[in-house]
């Protein structure tokens, strides 16, 4: 918001031209480049500008967006979380498979996902006190940690559900998560609305916050300046599980199943999604904003790719390709700012 | 001059510093009775994008001299060195090595004149052994094989020489930098030398091994090598250097013979300034004792039963060789070293448990690290956050782990513009600003809330002399007003002009505690080493 103001207030005084470069340093090119994608898809297959194909880009990109603001605070912090992935299919299996035998034992539908909602959200918060406590207190690399838990969360996704999707959930679930509009906006859209605003008043107005962005920029300086920067990295990871488990029962009940497959690529796609938003990988830099612009563009480029009946092995190959130029185009506008 | 140095190498046998020629015929080394320069250069001037880093240099060095380069940080002696050692050609100038105009200078053709550079930056690749790396690129070949053996013998041979405690088999990467340093130091003098570049060498040995260098300068002066040496300490230029060469953004201010300078003169020459314009005028009005320690020994064995105390209003310097522990103890009381015995008190009381950066800060006790950019400085993020960083946790600054924006904006800009900080913009990233300026937004730490006690490490490392000035009338303004001020440093100059006390540090313990008119260059000096067996020669008793 205040970048936002801060533009609008160059465009004033500087005229337009320099305002478009410092709309560049504050949100990347991205958004530019957003609406030009959508616009060549509409141009080569026209039904992808309907109204409705619109609303489809935002239920779908909206939960791609929820695990790239969780990604974004270990990201800022100069980590990642390779286990998002995994642990959206491990909590997706286990609250599943926690509704039936809630429903089995007592047939009351609200308590058994009430129940599913607890316990998906509690093995999230287990899961980011695991990784925060490996990452901050015993010092082992985040890479390591994540991709060890990764391991974890798919045997036992798999060993839990037997490699099957656990089926026949109460549809009531399926019909509040998923395919229920509150406020007028599809569910998870109005979720991802509600975690954003969240996300942000944490980043931007919290002592944590802040500590995430100064811990990405120099972790030793945070801990002279006596704040606990052991707590808030491992915080970190925390709430980043906390996001993605929230974002995992989302998608169980838009599935209407436990599917030990839920989570797919969504470990790439959510760094994807905030790097290529502008978030830096070499932390202390990164806002809610960018990981929206990034998981909007994500969205738009594969259903695009979908419609104009892009092979989905070569839509892997353009992914890949199009996160490592995000890559190199951040430290490109780091090296311009100098 | 002729007695004191006959004096001093009489006084002195164990450091036999053969002098150079010209100057001493009562020693009858007058082997080289004309003095010849190895090495000359003039009008050297070199552009890099947005810099002139050397405006028409001159410099001579002779045979068996050792030429001491002096000046600031950025003065242009890096560049110097690096036209001598070939790493880049001048724009304009002339070389002429022995006698020689030498047309282009390429790395390899000043290796072929017997150039040889020990840069600050090690040249050792690390996953190789000592060995390896002495003799990498003049291995000893016969048929294509290596000839192993052959240049075992020939490192065992030179280390011996040298008498460096370095096992040759060692890999380079798990041995101190001081070795390391060793190691390159070896590397530098194998095969033909005529002129020896050392920069900055003793900055990382221990005082022994300060002495052995010394003794091999001493060997190869004798042998008629010239030596050009890049060193900050006053102690040890007195002490090798024959003459001094000063530069100064990057112009060559003069050459003078080192025993005709006096400290004072130096610094002048260097900054450009006088002392009395460079440095305050400090008062000291100690009051209450804030700080006191006693015994105190960290885990690392870096500090060694310390005792030392700190009064209100006064500025006590902690002076010492690079590896004394002086900046190990400032840390040590900040808690970012592990203690293992002592005590510490506070304002009159004792610490309870071990002290961790937030408890000291918030009883009012602030480190400013010498390493600002990984301990002190959240680089990419904006002024604002870098200043009130360590005071985020405080009722101005938020309020049950919320933010107050408004507030932190106004008070850091508050700050910044008290600090003078350029450009006073808040929301500028710190990476853009100069040394000084970045030691500014440390320094607003101490001001943005309530600290009495300030622990510096190295206050002005990296700072252009103008922010020096700076600094200084800050530490001397939060001095009047009562703040109890601990400067570990390495630039005598500075503890010598701020300092009420001054604590010698050497080998982790207190060797001198200094007041009054003790504070001198010579005294501070002589209590760096240890005591018996040393070879310093203290200037205070000779004159």
């Amino acid at each position: 918001m205040n970048a936002l103001l801060h533009t609008l207030d160059s465009i004033s005084r500087n005229g337009m031209r320099h305002s478009v470069a410092q709309l560049g340093i504050n949100y990347g090119f991205l958004p530019v480049i957003l609406v030009l994608t959508y616009l060549a898809f509409g141009v080569l297959e026209p039904r992808f500008l309907t109204a409705n194909n619109a609303l489809n880009i935002l239920k779908q990109s909206s939960y791609l967006i929820i695990f790239a603001a969780a990604q974004l605070f270990p990201l800022l912090t100069r980590g990642y979380d390779l286990s998002v992935g995994m642990v959206i299919s491990m909590i997706s299996v286990a609250s599943a498979m926690i509704m039936m035998a809630v429903l089995h034992a007592t047939n009351d539908v609200p308590l058994a996902i009430v129940a599913a909602a607890c316990g998906g959200f509690g093995i999230g918060v287990l899961v980011g006190v695991i990784n925060g406590a490996c990452v901050a207190a015993l010092g082992i690399n985040p890479f390591i940690v994540t991709l060890g838990m990764q391991g974890v969360a798919f045997g036992l996704a798999t060993t839990l559900s037997g490699g099957f999707p656990v089926y026949n959930l109460p549809d009531a679930y399926s019909k509040i998560f998923a395919y229920s509009n509150w406020l007028g906006l599809p569910a998870s859209v109005a979720t991802c609305l509600i975690i954003l605003g969240i996300v942000h008043i944490i980043l931007s107005r919290t002592v944590f916050g802040r500590s995430l962005y100064l811990i990405g920029a120099s972790p030793r300086a945070v801990h002279v300046a006596g704040l606990p920067s052991h707590r808030y990295n491992a915080l970190a990871y925390v709430a980043c599980a906390c996001l993605t488990s929230i974002g995992a029962l989302l998608l169980t009940a838009r599935t209407a199943s436990g599917e030990p497959n839920a989570g797919g690529d969504f470990m790439l796609k959510s760094i994807a999604a905030a790097v290529i938003g502008g978030v830096s990988l070499r932390g202390g830099e990164g806002r809610v904003i960018h990981c929206v612009f990034g998981g909007l563009f994500i969205t738009v480029l594969s259903i695009g790719m979908n419609f104009v009946r892009v092979d989905g092995y070569i839509q892997q190959i353009i992914l890949g390709i199009v996160v490592i130029a995000a890559v190199y185009f951040d430290q490109f506008r780091r090296r311009t700012r100098l | 001059m002729y007695e004191r140095r006959l004096d001093r190498s009489r006084a002195h046998t164990t450091f036999s510093m053969p002098l150079d020629n010209q100057t001493t015929p009562l020693l009858g080394r007058t082997k080289l009775s004309v003095v010849e320069p190895v090495f000359q250069m003039n009008g050297i001037v070199k552009h890099f994008p947005g810099v002139h880093a050397l405006k028409g240099v001159d410099l001579e060095v002779f045979k068996g001299e050792v030429h001491v380069l002096f000046g600031e940080n950025g003065a242009g002696k890096s560049t110097l060195i690096n036209i001598i050692a070939g790493t880049f050609p001048p724009d304009e100038g002339k070389i002429v090595f022995d006698g020689e105009a030498q047309s282009s200078m390429t790395a390899h053709r000043a290796r072929e004149l017997g150039v040889s550079a020990v840069f600050q930056e090690f040249s050792l690749a690390p996953d190789l052994t000592i060995e390896e790396n002495l003799l990498l690129g003049r291995e000893a070949t016969r048929f294509g094989l290596l000839r192993k053996a052959k240049m075992r013998e020939q490192v065992r041979a030179m280390l011996a020489e040298l008498d460096f405690d370095l096992s040759p088999n060692t890999r380079v990467g798990v041995l101190t930098r001081a070795e390391q340093q060793m190691t390159e130091i070896a590397k530098a003098l194998l095969g033909k030398v005529k002129l020896l570049i050392l920069d900055e060498p003793t900055s990382s040995l221990t005082e022994r091994e300060t002495e052995k260098l010394f003794a091999i300068i001493a060997q190869l002066k004798h042998h008629g090598v010239g030596i050009i040496y890049v060193s900050h300490r006053l102690g040890e230029i007195k002490r090798i250097g024959d003459r001094l060469t000063v530069l100064r953004d990057g112009a060559k201010i003069g050459t003078v013979a080192v025993a005709k300078v006096d400290e004072e003169q130096l610094v002048e020459m260097m900054t450009g300034r006088a002392a009395e314009v460079l440095f305050p005028r400090i008062e000291h009005r100690p009051q209450e004792e804030v700080l006191r320690v006693r015994d105190l020994s960290t885990a690392s064995g870096a500090v060694r039963g310390v005792d030392l105390y700190l009064r209100a209003g006064e500025v006590v310097g902690l002076a010492g060789l690079v590896g004394c522990g002086k900046s190990e103890l400032a840390r040590a009381l900040f808690g970012l070293e592990v203690l293992e015995g002592g005590r510490i008190s506070l304002f009159g009381r004792d610490l309870q448990t071990p002290p961790t950066p937030a408890s000291m800060l918030a009883s009012g006790v602030c480190y400013f690290p010498s390493d600002r950019v990984a301990e002190g400085l959240a680089l990419v993020r904006p002024l604002r956050e870098n200043v009130s960083m360590a005071a985020l946790k405080l009722s101005n600054f938020s309020w049950h782990g919320l933010l107050r924006l408004a507030a932190e904006r106004i008070i850091s800009q508050e700050k910044i513009q008290q600090l003078q900080v350029r450009p006073a913009d808040a929301e500028r990233p710190v990476e853009l600003l100069s040394g000084g300026n970045r030691q500014k937004v440390m320094l607003s730490r101490g001001i943005i809330r309530d600290v009495k006690v300030f622990l510096f490490d190295e206050p002005t490392v990296g700072i252009d002399v103008g922010a020096k000035v700076e600094i200084y009338r800050i530490l001397a303004k939060l001095q009047q007003q009562g703040a109890a001020i601990l400067v570990a440093s390495s630039e005598l100059p500075e503890l010598l002009h701020l300092s009420s006390r001054v604590y010698v540090m050497n080998r982790g313990k207190i060797s001198a505690e200094l007041q009054g008119d003790d504070i001198r260059e010579d005294v501070i000096l002589s209590n760096f080493f240890d005591r018996e067996g040393t070879t310093f020669p203290r200037r205070a008793n000779a004159h």
